[in-house]
């Protein structure tokens, strides 16, 4: 996605590199803000907040990490400040899990198929808490120690949640589980 | 295992790796129901990792807006404004001109009373002197 070279005239504080950059991942950023975030207005401020960073951490990005990890986890830092702003971190880390679906009635898809597009609702439907946390690690791939370390919590709490998360859109999207034979 | 406790494990065993794996295995072996039930969990699992590149469309203006915050962006859209907009050049020499002025009045002023007060007596230099 982004090259060497041109992290490289970043460094050299090429600002036409910079922008080149801001193109080539924009709608990634936006996107991910968005599934963290959940408001199209707020994903925009997070975005631009998250570019601020990558324009101030470029010259200590250490090549050896992946740019589009390392770019994921500036996106996932923007968020969260903006969350903490937005309304108190304790409420996001002990929200109420608030049924905002019956996990006993299905979205209609095909059996053990799933639509993109009904995941992508499913997701926004779960509580923050666990949407913010299963967002991170199944989609965007980083490390349960990582998300802690975002969210001030043990790798213990965020497996929990994933786990919670992943049962929630199991159920919207195919159902609950067949009667047990033992 | 009893088809309980595999269930209890599903949220983690569908990431991929088993643990406990061959109890798990030799549960899944025999029971077709959470086979199944694992299979649709690593079928939602899949899913989540393949929306990374389902890309929400950003408003319309979203990049202007971005590369607008840009900090060497905004210099340098700052300086391309004042050498295409001959009135704001004006206003900008202006301004220059008028510091520049400014600055040498302040120098001026600053020179002539500092030349009054050193020819002025000074109290307690008179007093050294005639002690002296």
């Amino acid at each position: 996605m982004v090259s060497r070279e041109l992290l490289d005239a970043c460094r050299r504080g090429d600002p036409s590199a910079f922008e080149e950059v801001v193109r080539l991942t924009h709608r990634h950023v936006y996107t991910q803000a968005y599934r963290l975030v959940g408001d199209r207005q707020e994903a925009e401020d997070v975005a631009q907040d998250a570019y601020l960073r990558v324009y101030r951490g470029l010259a200590g990005f250490r090549e050896e990490a992946q740019f589009e990890t390392w770019l994921y986890r500036i996106v996932a830092n923007a968020a969260i400040t903006h969350l903490r702003r937005r309304r108190s971190f304790g409420d996001l880390l002990t929200e109420t899990e608030q049924l905002s679906f019956d996990p006993a009635a299905p979205m209609e898809v095909a059996e053990e198929t799933v639509d993109r597009d009904a995941l992508a609702r499913a997701l926004e439907e779960l509580p923050l808490s666990l949407r913010s946390v299963v967002v991170l690690k199944d989609v965007y791939g980083l490390s349960a120690r990582e998300i802690g370390d975002e969210f001030g919590i043990s790798e213990g709490a965020v497996k929990v949640r994933v786990h919670r998360a992943r049962k929630r859109l199991k159920e919207r999207l195919l159902g609950p589980a067949a009667a047990a034979a033992t | 295992m009893r088809c309980g406790e595999i269930r209890q494990l599903m949220p983690e065993l569908s990431e991929g790796e088993l643990h406990e794996a061959g109890d798990v295995e030799a549960h899944l072996a025999g029971c077709a129901a959470c086979s199944l039930e694992l299979a649709r969990y690593r079928t939602v699992v899949m899913e989540l990792t393949a929306l990374r590149d389902v890309l929400v469309e950003p408003p319309a203006g979203f990049l202007g807006r971005v590369l607008a915050e840009v900090p060497d962006r905004q210099w340098r859209a700052l300086i391309h404004r004042v050498a295409s907009d001959d009135r704001l050049q004006h206003a900008v020499f202006s301004l220059g001109g008028a510091a520049v002025g400014a600055t040498a009045i302040a120098l001026l002023w600053w020179r002539a009373a500092r030349r009054l007060t050193e020819g002025s007596p000074n109290p307690s230099g008179a007093h050294e002197t005639e002690t002296a």
